[in-house]
This record gives C-alpha cells, structure tokens and sequence, in this order.
C-alpha cells in the first residue's frame, strides 16, 4: 500500500531537471528565406478617389469587384477570341497548409486578387494574406492571423479578398476582427473585433474602402444572430458606425418582426458591397432570416432579411431597401452581387437572387424596374412582373422537393457585366432539394436551422448564363456537368471567364458563348478570377481550391481533389 | 508505531492533496461520472493493445496548465516534454484571456528532438527542441477560442503531441456591442419529435 502512495504520489508529482534557456523559437515567414520581406510602397497612392475611378487604369483590379460598380469587367482587350487559343499558365503561386486548422474539410482558396501597379495582395483560407510579384509570383510579403479551431464558420474556412488602400491593407479575420496592414511589409497597423464568435458570428468577405471608411460585413446567419455592417475609420480602426440589419422594437421595419425574435433574426452580410459614389449610396445584401427553415417562430416578412439594403456610408442610414424573399424558410440569402449599370438613362442595379429571379432596380428609389426568372427549376413560389410573391411549398416534417436548394439558382459567386455587349454573365446552378422540418430550441453559437435541407438524391448541374438586362431574355447558355460556383470575369477583348468544380477554367465568346479555351488547373475553382496588366501584357488570374460548403451546392463533388494555388495566364 | 502510522497517513494525505487526485473525489466530480468514458478506459487495452497509451494519449494527454500573468502583462506557462512518451505535459494552456503569451519549453526526451510549431498573429512560431534543450516561444492571440500547436517532426503529432491553448472570455466588446443577452448551451436535450407534434 506504502509503495503504491508513493508511485502514485512521484508519477503526479514528477520533476525534471533544470535546463538553461538555449533556444528561442524562430517565426515561419523568416524562415522562407525565399521571401523578399517587403513589397513596393504602391499602396501610398491608392486613394478612396482612385478606387471611384478605378474603370480610368484597367492595368489595376484596385477593389473587390475591379471597381465599385460591381460589373466584374476589365477593359483589356489584349486576349481576343483571335488569340486566345494561344494562353498560357504565366505563373503559379501553390500554398499547401501545415498544422490543424479550423474546418480542415472545408478550406478554399476563394478570394478576388487587388492588383496595384504591379503588386497583387490576395487572402486565402486561415487567416493568411500574400503581397505577391503580380508580373512572376514572387512572394514578397506573408501574413497569418491565428484563427481558433472553434471558430463557427457555417461553411467554411474561406475569405473573399482584401481592400487596399492609403499604403494598407485591410482585411477581415475568419474569428471576427478587421486588420490593417503596412502594404509594404504585412506589418499590423490596427486590428479591432467586430464580430462575435461565442454567438455564432464570424467574417469571410473582403472590405470595402469608401471615402475615409472601410465597411465590413459579418456571417453567422446559420447561428441566430442579429446582422450588422460596421465601419472603421480607415486611418484609426475607430467604429464610425454600427447598422443592424434586424430592427429593434419601434425601428421601422420592427413590425414585421414578433416577440423578442428579431433578437435572433439573421440578416447578415457576407457579401460585399457596391457603391455609387454620386449618388453616394453603398449597396449591401443581407442574409436568410433566423431559424432557417421554420417560419413558426418569427411570423412576418422579416426585414430586412434576403433584401438590399441602400446604406448612407456617413452615418449607415438606410435610404431605401428591396426585399427579394419575404419570410424566408428556404435559405434563399439576398446577400448576391448588386451589379450598378446605365440603361436609356436610368440608373440601374442588376441582382441574380438565390430564388431564382433577376432583379432590375432603380438605384435612386429601389422601384422595381423589371423581375424575371432565370433560374431552371423554381418551385418553391412565384414572383410577378409587378413583384407580388406566391409561396407555394414550404419545408414540411416529413420532407418536401422544392427547387431550387438551399444554395439557390446562383451561390454566391459573381456574375459579369460587360458594358460593350450590353449583357449580364450569371453562374447557375440547376438543383433542387429536399426540404425538412426538424424541431429545435435556441442556444447561442449553436446552428438555428430548425430544419435540413438535402441535395443529395436530386441531379444537379449548372450553367453560364448570358442575359440581356433590357429584357431578361437569355442570349446564350453554356451547360456544365457540375453546378457553376465560381465568379464570371468579363473582359474587353470580349471574353467571359470563369471556372468549374472540376478544376477547368474556361473562355467563352461573350457574344455567342461559344467555349474559346479550357485550362485544367488541378483543382475545383470556387473564387474570383481577375485580369490585369503589368508592362503592358495582360494577365488574367484565377484562384483554385475546392472547397466551402460543397455538400450545399455540389455534393457529387465532395471528394474532389482539393488545393490551395493561385494560377496566372498570359499570352507567350 | 501508533504515531508512525498517523504520520505517514498525513503524509500520504498531503501528498494526495497537492497532486489533486484527491479533489476527483469531490460529489461534483463523481456524479460527472460517464460510465461511456469509463468504458473507453476499460476497453482500450482490448480494442487495440499495442496502441493503447497512443490512444489514450490522443485524447487525454499531459493534463492541463494554467498561463500565469506576471507584472509585465505577459501570460507565462513552462511545457515538458517527458522521456519516451510523445507527449506534451502539460498539453492543454490555459489563458484567461487574450494577449501575449511566452510558453518555455524543456524537452527531456533522450529519443528524439522536438519542435513546436505555435498559433501567432502574424504567422505561426516554431521553436526547435534538441534533446535535453529548453527554449522559448513568444505570440500574441486574440481568442476566445482554442488554438491548437503541435510538432512538426516525423509522426509526433500522431502519436500524441498535439496540444491546445484555449484563450477563455467573452468576444470583445467592440464585437459586441448592443445585443441582448441570449441563453448560452449548457447542456442542450434532445427534443422529442412526438412531444413537440
């Protein structure tokens, strides 16, 4: 008995001997000696009116979108239906993950590349952001954030991009805090928490810039929290406003709320904005509604849920809203592009809904201007020309096909506009689903679905989409055999890129649709292929690396190959 | 002989007591008792002999530390690495909340040198641990949350060295903000579909 006190007592008490201190640890981006440690100063010059006038030097992609307007177009004409044949990879940058990080299962390299006079700045999945030569790849600078494993991002560890801007870079951390960068050397010049991960919440778009601020959304709509937009201060990281996307009691819009669920009502904003600066007007979408499926507890049209919202950058007054799923139980988020565009006049903004309709609105006043379904299979309702909605199947207990799934017509990823043919260039996706009722309470940080919603048994596909805005007529489609998930670029040589699940990136004649060129890159693409020019040759880049919420929008694709690198063509 | 036994029990007892196994004798631990987890313990050296510590460790390994703040506002915690085992002792540091962290390591294992690659805002630390060789890693974290750290050398990880900093805490304030308080899980029951009919 003696004896075993004591062993036990020695192995719960054990000792070691004192070593002195030798060695200190070494941090990794130093030991890539490879790196170049800085990058040019080019970011000094980017200013909130370089960005307005982003369309004057299509040499650069300087925001999101290549330029407010969200129209995804680059007016280099370099590569040509002519020539096209002849493109090739130029560069490859490939960053392969070491270590346990968050949703292991889920990472993608989804971001839209900012290229500055020759310095590309592109964020991936972990917290990671690259200053890259955008002429040759060379790594110039590497940043990591360090992101919890417990952080609760509904459908993966991705991020969309960064902002540049007055010598940083800014960007948004998957646990929630917005960061800004020396775009020199990768350096923290401020960071602040803006999003709350013990809720649910947690932060995937890239920033807008506009004027002195950088206006940052946040996901969690799977979670039950309540949506927000946030603006920084560019220069201090200071909040200069916080605008809920769920009014409280007595707010407009609080009526179409019951009880304390507005609390919990969703509505985020995982997508990133556009803006039109005379009208000084920020365009944003929001999210489903919280829970997800089951209307029961949340009787209403649920503002401003799957709406856009037309935000005041000043002060994050919202000057108009447009609601495209009112009472949302299908996970149809209105959080899409919002594409701004001239027509006889008027000034227009063009939104591929996940419902299934095209939306054209008067960007003044947010009037319906025109709606019309592009999507293949839309079951769960009706939408008429004058905008009334008919509900026609909602989940049910036992489960229920209704079309299209929870990821939509079209996820997330962007369609084009290409002011020389007039036409919009829209992804799709052609896939129902089956819709079920499942009984749940609330607990914070833990999913709100009240339901599921499976693609699995139903076919899918998808489709590029060329649509005439005038009329909603479709001009051409292109059918793939998966569904369509990445962006469309368009370019003034008129061409349309953009990539498949299967690893091709494809050119297709913008006028015709016919498919110019493919290229397998390795790896199913779920990103924002950009174009850009340095010394006067065009590049057209594509971020690979499948991933995301593939069970959502390509189950048959959840054992494709997956990957982590960002593949640049040019002509030889 | 009487004043022996007496001695040796109070001393057995203090041991006890400053090595904690006497506090798993509290009510509130008993009755957290899984009899699933007293299974696994049980079942182990059955289901899979030869890898029974590895498994065990896997899941349960080097026990749990607490990251001391000290007067320069650095939180502070001294990680072992014992003689054989592949494991990290303790594996689990906790930080009470956010900020800057120093982890100094020793590594006493004749078999093998180490290394920790560690979570850092700014890119990931690694610290390289020869035998018989103590060193030091600095990083900063935002939490709340966990963060996991490991080494990277041959098979080590598998074999049990990974290891966790879990940062405790709420989300910052400037996250927060205005939002009502909601309930947090505890433990969430499952919901009887035909109860809820």
């Amino acid at each position: 008995m003696k004896k075993l006190i004591v062993l036990l007592a020695l192995a719960a008490c054990r000792t070691y001997p004192d070593l002195p201190v030798t060695e200190k640890s070494q941090s990794m981006r130093e030991l890539n000696a490879h790196m170049r440690g800085t990058a040019p100063a080019v970011a000094q010059n980017v200013t909130a009116q370089r960005i307005q006038n982003a369309r004057a030097e299509p040499q650069d992609w300087l925001t999101y979108y290549g330029a407010y307007d969200g129209q995804r177009y680059s007016a280099l004409d370099q590569i040509t239906r002519e020539n096209i044949t002849r493109l090739r990879p130029a560069w490859q940058f490939e960053f392969g993950p070491i270590g346990v990080i968050p949703n292991p299962a889920t990472y993608s390299f989804e971001a839209a590349p900012i290229v500055v006079d020759g310095v590309m700045y592109v964020s991936g999945w972990d917290g990671y952001v690259w200053a890259l030569d955008a002429a040759n790849g060379d790594l110039l600078w590497q940043y990591q954030h360090a992101i919890p494993l417990d952080t609760p991002m509904c459908c993966g560890n991705v991020n969309r991009g960064v902002a540049v801007a007055n010598g940083r870079v800014f960007f948004a951390t998957q646990n929630g805090h917005l960061v800004a960068l020396d775009a020199t050397n990768g350096k923290v010049a401020w960071q602040t928490g803006f999003a709350d991960v013990r809720a649910g919440e947690s932060a995937t778009a890239a920033p807008l810039v506009v004027k002195n601020l950088v206006i940052a959304g946040a996901s969690g709509g799977e979670y039950g929290v309540r949506g927000h937009l946030d603006a920084f201060d560019m220069a201090t990281g200071n909040r200069v406003w916080r605008r809920y996307t769920i009014p409280a009691p007595g707010e407009p819009g609080s009526e179409t709320w019951s009880g304390d669920s507005w609390e919990r009502g969703g509505g985020t904003t995982w997508i990133t904005g556009t803006y039109d600066p005379e009208l000084d007007l920020v365009f944003w979408g929001t999210g489903n509604p919280g829970p997800l499926f089951d209307d029961t507890p949340r009787p209403g049209t649920n503002l401003y849920t799957d709406s856009v919202l037309a935000i005041d950058p000043d002060d994050g007054t919202i000057r108009w809203h447009y609601q495209f799923t009112p009472a949302d139980v299908w996970d149809y988020d209105g959080v899409n592009e919002n594409i701004l565009f001239e027509q006889d006049g008027r000034r227009l903004l063009a939104h591929f809904d996940r419902n299934g309709y095209l939306f054209i609105l008067d960007r003044t006043n947010g009037q319906l201007v025109r709606v019309t379904r592009f999507g293949e299979q839309v079951t769960w309702g009706d939408i008429d020309a004058s905008g009334r909605v008919t509900t026609r199947i909602k989940p049910t207990r036992e489960g229920v096909t209704i079309c299209p799934g929870p990821a939509g017509a079209k996820e997330w990823p962007h369609a084009a506009y290409s002011p020389r043919t007039g036409l919009l260039y829209a992804p799709t996706i052609d896939a129902c689903a089956t819709f079920r009722l499942v009984p749940q309470q609330f607990r914070e940080g833990m999913f709100y679905l009240a339901g599921e919603a499976d693609v699995r048994q139903h076919e899918q596909s998808g489709q590029v989409k060329a649509i005439d805005p005038a009329t909603g007529r479709q001009v051409w489609s292109w059918k793939g055999k998966h569904p369509m998930v990445a962006s469309v670029l368009a370019t003034g040589g008129d061409l349309v890129f953009t990539g498949e699940p299967s690893g091709h990136f494809n050119a297709y004649d913008a006028r015709t649709g016919e498919l110019l060129w493919q290229y397998q890159t390795g790896n199913g693409i779920h990103s924002n292929p950009v174009s850009y020019s340095v010394g006067g040759k065009q590049y057209i880049a594509v971020p690979t690396g499948w991933g995301g919420w593939v069970e959502g929008f390509a189950p048959e694709m959840l054992g494709a190959p997956r990957g982590t690198s960002l593949v640049v063509f040019a002509l030889p | 002989m009487r004043k022996l036994s007496l001695a040796f029990l109070a001393c057995a007892a203090t041991l006890l007591t400053s090595c904690e196994y006497v506090r798993l004798l509290r009510p509130s631990v008993l009755k957290q008792l899984n009899p699933r987890v007293v299974r696994l313990v049980n079942e182990l050296p059955e289901v899979d002999q030869p890898n029974e510590e590895l498994v065990a460790r896997l899941f349960a390994h080097g026990g749990l530390g607490h990251a001391q703040r000290d007067g320069d506002g650095v939180y502070r915690a001294r990680i072992r690495v014992p003689a054989g085992q592949y494991i990290w002792e303790p594996a689990i540091i906790v930080m009470e909340r956010g900020g800057e962290l120093e982890l100094d390591f020793s590594n006493h294992d004749p078999f093998s040198y180490h290394a920790a690659l560690l979570p850092n805002n700014g890119s990931r630390e690694l610290l390289m641990l020869p035998a018989h060789k103590r060193g030091t890693a600095r990083m900063r974290l935002d939490g709340p949350g966990y963060y996991f750290f490991g080494c990277p050398v041959a098979n080590h990880a598998g074999r049990g060295m990974l290891g966790l900093i879990i940062v405790s805490g709420d989300a910052p304030a400037t996250a927060k903000l205005d939002r009502p308080k909601q309930p947090r899980p505890k433990r969430v029951e499952a919901i009887d579909p035909k109860r809820t009919e």
